[in-house]
């Protein structure tokens, strides 16, 4: 159980990002976080992670309070930051250090076939297409089997068809050991098909405005009319949390355009 | 298939005779200037166009070497210069690694000692020279030191550039997976600081080859900066011209040795490169 308690970050400079956020995350649930920018999702994910610390309130995993990067959270970042003097392997086995060379190569071997890339194994990072790069990220962050994955808008520098495949593909690697999933997105298309519960955000300061539970069976139809209206029902609450008028929810919905930014 | 294969071969086959003829042409191409121009100046002192007392052909030139060679001086000329350059080299990067990683690791260090470091850098070195005289003695001692503080600026520069310039996003990397101090530097800050550092070392060694010239022509009895000097005092260009042909074949290969040395610890860095060709 991820808790979340009266989160809240004051930047040094005065930037009062995130207030009091709280949130009860059962394990192997996925959420989606989203909002427009400034709405302090990154900031609660690098909370989370451990990466920055909360100015009040806490971050505990399973009665374990989270002030730095923990073993049992990982993160997958917008970028996929693979280290580029690493082949892809090293990459995905970065992680796992402490375990005896043949286990190491047992589990990244694994791991390389389960993201599809057994052959790119002994290549260099700059070898690899956007979408391939990202996938290794996932493999790395995966490895270590991680009971928390943070995602942080992981597919945004992607093209749209790469981009559902990897949605496809995060739903199935996350069947096989179920984490709890938290992504930070922009995309209500990405949130929708992805999420358990969708948690809206609302700007200056960022704090929870709107909480959507998305209770459609998996694999979602992205082109049925249920999920056309979840989908809605995001982009009205993103809206009334701009205090924009729902005229142009129906602008948006009807030139179908999923990107909300 | 039988139609396929010829096709196939046909694409390689001209796809491979340029990959090679640029192997072996390209720096044969960089030869033909000096080449030509040597052969020029030979047939010009050859014909009688010239007496070449001055400007002594190749062939002189190279037959200076031969009979320094012969006597055996030309071996202890090289390895004293060799030495001075190898022990101030050293030095200079030892210095100058500490430093730069210091002032680039710790923000306290670079404010403290950076600003020092930078005005002495302003200083031309060879303006340390009397000063080296004086406290070290005119013999091997202060020309080391004249090396050192040639080859330590670059490096300084280099390593403290290079630390500070480490993508904060890859750090981030090693704390998600919770490395330890050493670590981080082990296996995320090392390897990103190498390329940076590579280079560093190339123009430290080049600077080492220009300030072992300077200390030498101040006063040395051996090494090939007093060949130079002898050769001027003694009238002898053709000397002046073999020692000039000697460091230009010793500063070039010690670049190489460098090149090489490093050059399996960056293959991720031109990967990119090299299959680009194909």
């Amino acid at each position: 159980m991820l808790a979340l308690k009266d989160v809240g970050k004051t930047y040094p400079n005065g930037v009062h990002a995130l207030e009091r956020f709280s949130a009860e995350i059962a394990p192997g649930e996925i959420i989606a976080i989203i909002g427009g920018s400034g709405c302090g999702k990154s900031t609660l994910l690098r909370a989370i992670a451990g990466l920055d610390r909360a100015s009040t309130g806490s971050v505990t995993l399973d009665n374990a309070v989270i002030t730095s990067p923990h073993a049992k959270i990982g993160i997958i970042f917008q970028e996929p930051r693979l280290l580029p003097w690493l082949s892809v392997a090293d990459n995905i086995g970065f992680g796992l250090a402490d375990l005896p060379a043949d286990a190491r190569g047992e589990r990244v071997a694994s791991a390389l076939a389960r993201v599809g890339l057994t052959d790119k194994a002994s290549a260099w990072p700059r070898e690899l297409s956007g979408g391939q790069a990202q996938r290794v990220a996932i493999a790395r962050a995966l490895v270590p089997q991680p009971e928390v994955l943070l995602l942080d808008e992981p597919f945004s520098a992607l093209d749209a068809f790469t981009r559902r495949d990897l949605q496809d593909h995060l739903l199935d690697l996350w069947a096989d050991t179920r984490p709890t999933l938290i992504l930070v997105t922009h995309d209500v298309d990405e949130a929708v098909v992805l999420a358990d519960r969708v948690l809206v955000m609302r700007p200056r300061p960022g704090r929870l405005f709107e909480e959507i539970t998305i209770n459609l069976a998996r694999p979602r139809d992205r082109k049925s009319g249920l999920f056309d209206s979840f989908k809605r029902r995001v982009l009205t609450a993103l809206d009334r949390s701009l205090d924009r008028s729902v005229r142009d929810v129906t602008d948006k919905s009807s030139a179908g355009e999923a990107m909300w930014w | 298939m039988t139609v396929d294969l010829p096709a196939l071969e046909q694409t390689a086959a001209p796809r491979a005779a340029p990959a090679r003829w640029s192997r072996f042409a390209r720096p044969a191409l960089g030869l033909l200037v000096p080449v030509v121009c040597a052969l020029g100046w030979e047939l010009v002192v050859y014909l009688g166009y010239s007496n070449g007392r001055l400007v002594p052909p190749p062939s002189k030139v190279f037959q200076t070497i031969v009979e320094l060679a012969k006597s055996g001086e030309l071996s202890r000329h090289i390895l004293a210069t060799l030495w001075r350059v190898g022990a101030g080299f050293a030095l200079g990067v030892i210095a100058g690694t500490i430093m730069g990683a210091i002032s680039g690791y710790w923000d306290f260090a670079k404010r403290l000692l950076d600003p020092t470091v930078q005005a002495l850098r302003a200083i031309p070195s060879l303006a340390w020279v009397p000063l080296f005289v004086l406290w070290l003695g005119i013999f091997e001692t202060s020309k080391v030191a004249l090396i050192a503080v040639g080859v330590f600026f670059p490096i300084y520069l280099g390593v403290m550039g290079a630390i500070l310039s480490v993508d904060r996003k890859i750090v981030e990397v090693g704390r998600v997976f919770r490395l330890s101090g050493p670590a981080m530097i082990r296996r995320i800050l090392l390897p990103a600081v190498l390329p940076a550092y590579v280079v560093a070392l190339r123009v430290g060694l080049g600077l080492g080859w220009m300030f072992v010239v300077a200390a030498e022509l101040i006063g040395a009895s051996e090494g090939l900066g007093y060949l130079l000097l002898d050769g001027q005092q003694l009238g002898k260009p053709a000397q002046i011209l073999a020692a000039i042909v000697i460091f230009a074949i010793l500063g070039k290969l010690t670049d190489w040795l460098i090149e090489v040395a490093a050059a399996p610890l960056l293959r991720w860095q031109d990967a990119f490169g090299a299959r680009g060709g194909q």
